[in-house]
């Protein structure tokens, strides 16, 4: 039995997404890694809120309607999630914000006017939402977005149905979110490179895993600045304006889905309270603090090195 | 009559009961523990069940019947 | 994981590990588990006074347990199970008037106790999404009885999984063969059936409590007499009925867990019976646990019982002398150390039960002088894999 190495690689989730697994054949590894993009296409046709199809916009559709909407199984446990996040970062962590997209579009520089954001602030708030058995009701108006779960829901999802398609070494890689699904043969470590915010070619720090996920949570892509002020494209549902804590934050954990979490909540807070939370979390990760320095959290070498 | 009447209270604790607030699945760690759970030690309960089917009248209650043995 | 995790990462943990993608709601166990159980298991005497004539010795009986649980693959677990015990003593063999018109009894290890008994099952259990469904055979055989048997389960999770349904059916067919039946002119070969069904309901009602209610019915028909008995003559159909409550709390502060058990019986032997159990599961320091327990039971006689046999009346008269259907009540009572040794656990367990006609909470018109009263010891080794 002779296991090599095949990688492939797809778009979705908006996203330049790479499965790499070890297997003797390469067709039988080409099979395996089509089911598991197409289960990675499910939860994005299922979830996205670019597409008019999607459950997401049927689900913001029926806000204002005083009977709700019937939430399927996978969806409610994906709320209840939204909720724990919601508590745990005493609600900076909102899946109600995305509705200031409307008025905050990082393609162009613009930075809207606080009357605008003034009007859309009441229409925010994840304790809005109430629930009457399994069916969810929304106030009118309001929307939901699951952008900073799906993606690292999906990378531990494809990983787990990996498994089960008994693969044994193998990374998931989704844009930057990486799920592994086993360790490289002989119990050696994923080497994962996570990318420095301000030279995006350079890597800020090497991560090995050997099981669970990597996540990261920053303003790499879409941000802008303007008058000399960054603006990230995470923004705090409370001011309706970018955070300005840390400038990018990767974790490592035992699940793709948590470490997104755990990184978007410590972006979410300013900057001492991120460090903070990621320090009490005990894993390992690595931060950019709005100055530009790299802080490392239980981390064998932090420094940026050209990527190869 | 007597056992019908107990039957009846028990289906009206449960109806009761499904009104219970939700626990969510990261409040059950204490539900979770070992010592929590219906049957902690399977043997134990298997050995009490058989002692206690050949020294009293009474069985059953439990899990469904297993199999049959000669000291009853 | 994370040394030392904060107790945000448990939480956000709980939550992404219910993500159905990422583990499905019901699933199998994850790891291993080999089990062993011995016990001894030694009946008081009975004094000369109860039994002026025979033997004094009653059971005493060393059992071995045995249990392997593992999953295969993530959708499937399968249990064995096998045990083994060994029996020394003698049972009651009939019971007469003594010198002052009481009761006494007579006990016989001549007339041929079972004594060594073997059993073997093994079951499965497939997990779906929001419950699970499993099935069981089983066999055991001993000197002078047989028996083959096969269950059925069902199990459904309601409402986020804070109420279960569950379902269970078994039959089990029976061959009795009593040693020495020509010499003591018993039956030869008799056959026995039994069915039976439970549903139980459980509801989570709090973070740290929980209730279930359980109902069970039981149909046995063919030869139930005591062929062992000198007179034993007992219908040929048995229905019987069992409703459990049970209950647990886990208190924070103690750090310990507290179970308790109610159950009512009824059959249509004319006995009826409670029974109440409480455990108390005390965390002490690390990786140690005492558990003391107390049980209570009573129960009435059987309309045809007698306490002392009738050798006149006809055989087509139900009557039966056997201790088992009279009116009388029991106590026990037993401590359990228990010691977690990374993947072994140890178990140590003392009980101590004792019976009486005035112990029963109901009417007792014939007293049984044979009631039991015995200690038990057990030692149990767990390995988890």
């Amino acid at each position: 039995m002779n296991l090599s190495l095949k990688r492939f690689s797809f778009q979705a989730m908006g996203s330049y997404c790479e499965i790499q697994i070890y297997n003797e054949s390469r067709i039988n590894a080409k099979r395996i890694i089509r089911k598991l993009a197409s289960e990675v296409r499910r939860l994005e046709q299922k979830y996205s809120r670019y597409r008019s199809d999607s459950l997401v916009a049927e689900i913001n559709h029926s806000a204002g309607n005083k009977l709700g909407i019937k939430i399927d199984t996978e969806t409610k446990a994906l709320f209840d999630h939204a909720l724990n996040c919601f508590e745990q970062s005493k609600g900076l962590f909102d899946i109600t914000t995305g509705i200031l997209n409307r008025i905050w579009d990082f393609q162009s520089p613009q930075v809207p006017k606080q009357a605008e954001i003034d009007r859309l602030l009441p229409l925010i708030g994840f304790q809005k939402l109430s629930w009457r058995k399994s069916r969810l009701i929304m106030p009118a108006n309001m929307e939901i977005d699951f952008g900073g779960i799906v993606k690292e829901y999906a990378a531990d999802a494809a990983a787990k149905l990996a498994r089960r398609l008994e693969v044994q070494h193998g990374l998931v890689n989704l844009g930057g979110d990486f799920a592994v699904i086993g360790a490289q043969p002989k119990n050696q470590p994923w080497s994962v490179g996570v990318a420095d915010p301000n030279k995006p070619d350079n890597m800020m720090a090497k991560i090995e895993l050997l099981d669970g996920g990597l996540a990261s949570s920053g303003d790499y892509e879409r941000s802008f600045v303007h008058a000399g002020k960054r603006y990230s494209h995470i923004l705090n549902p409370k001011t309706g304006w970018p955070c300005t804590g840390l400038r990018a934050v990767s974790v490592a954990a035992n699940l793709c889905t948590v470490a997104g979490s755990l990184a978007t909540i410590a972006m979410l807070k300013d900057e001492k309270a991120g460090l903070d939370w990621i320090r009490e979390s005990g894993l390992s990760a690595v931060a950019m603090t709005s100055d530009g320095r790299i802080e490392g959290n239980r981390l064998k070498n932090v420094k940026s090195e050209a990527l190869e | 009559m007597r056992h019908f009447q107990s039957i009846l209270t028990g289906i009206c604790i449960i109806s009761l009961l499904s009104g219970c607030a939700q626990v969510r699945p990261w409040e059950r760690g204490y539900l979770a523990r070992k010592e929590m759970a219906w049957e902690v030690d399977p043997l134990e309960s298997l050995l009490n069940n058989h002692i206690f089917f050949s020294k009293e009248a009474s069985s059953g209650g439990n899990s469904a019947a297993g199999g049959g043995c000669g000291c009853n | 994981m994370a040394t030392n995790p904060s107790p945000s990462l448990i939480a956000l943990s709980a939550t992404a590990l219910a993500l159905p993608g990422i583990t499905s709601a019901d699933a199998p166990p994850t790891q291993s588990t080999i089990s062993y159980k011995f016990s001894n298991y030694a009946e008081d005497d009975l004094s000369r006074s109860e039994a002026p004539f025979g033997d004094l010795e009653r059971y005493d009986i060393d059992v071995h347990q045995f249990q392997f649980i593992t999953p295969i693959d993530s959708s499937f677990s399968l249990h064995i199970d096998a045990n083994y015990e060994s029996l020394t003593g003698a049972s009651p063999w009939f019971t007469s008037k003594g010198v002052n018109g009481d009761p006494i009894v007579n006990l016989s290890g001549a007339s041929g106790i079972r004594d060594r008994r073997s059993e073997f099952s093994i079951g499965t259990k497939y997990y779906l999404f929001n419950g699970s469904v499993g099935g069981n055979i089983g066999y055991s055989e001993e000197d002078d009885y047989r028996s083959s048997y096969f269950g059925l389960t069902g199990e459904r999770h309601f409402n986020n999984e804070m109420t279960t349904v569950s379902l269970g059916f078994s039959y089990s067919s029976d061959a009795i063969f009593p040693t020495d039946a020509e010499v003591f002119n018993r039956v030869i070969s008799e056959d026995k059936r039994s069915t039976s069904a439970i549903i139980s309901v459980s509801q989570i009602i709090s973070q740290v409590s929980s209730f279930q209610i359980a109902l069970g019915l039981t149909e046995q028909s063919g030869f139930l007499s005591d062929p062992y008995k000198l007179k034993d003559i007992r219908p040929d159909n048995r229905t019987q009925i069992a409703l459990t409550n049970s209950y647990r709390h886990f208190f924070i502060n103690a750090n310990a867990a507290w179970h308790v058990n109610y159950r009512y019986y009824h059959d249509d032997f004319g006995i009826s019976s409670h029974t109440f159990d409480m455990r108390w599961y005390q965390n002490l320091r690390q990786s140690i646990q005492l558990v003391p327990s107390v049980r209570f039971y009573s129960q009435s006689a059987a309309s045809f019982f007698t306490n002392v046999d009738n050798f006149v009346k006809p055989a087509d008269e139900y009557q039966s002398s056997d201790h088992r259907l009279s009116a009388f009540g029991a106590f026990s009572g037993g401590l359990s150390f228990v010691a977690n040794l990374g993947s072994w656990t140890a178990t140590l367990t003392a009980e101590r039960y004792v019976s009486n006609d005035s112990y029963s909470a109901y009417k007792v018109s014939q007293p049984s002088t044979a009631l039991v009263r015995y200690n038990r010891i057990s030692v149990g080794l767990d390995y988890t894999f």
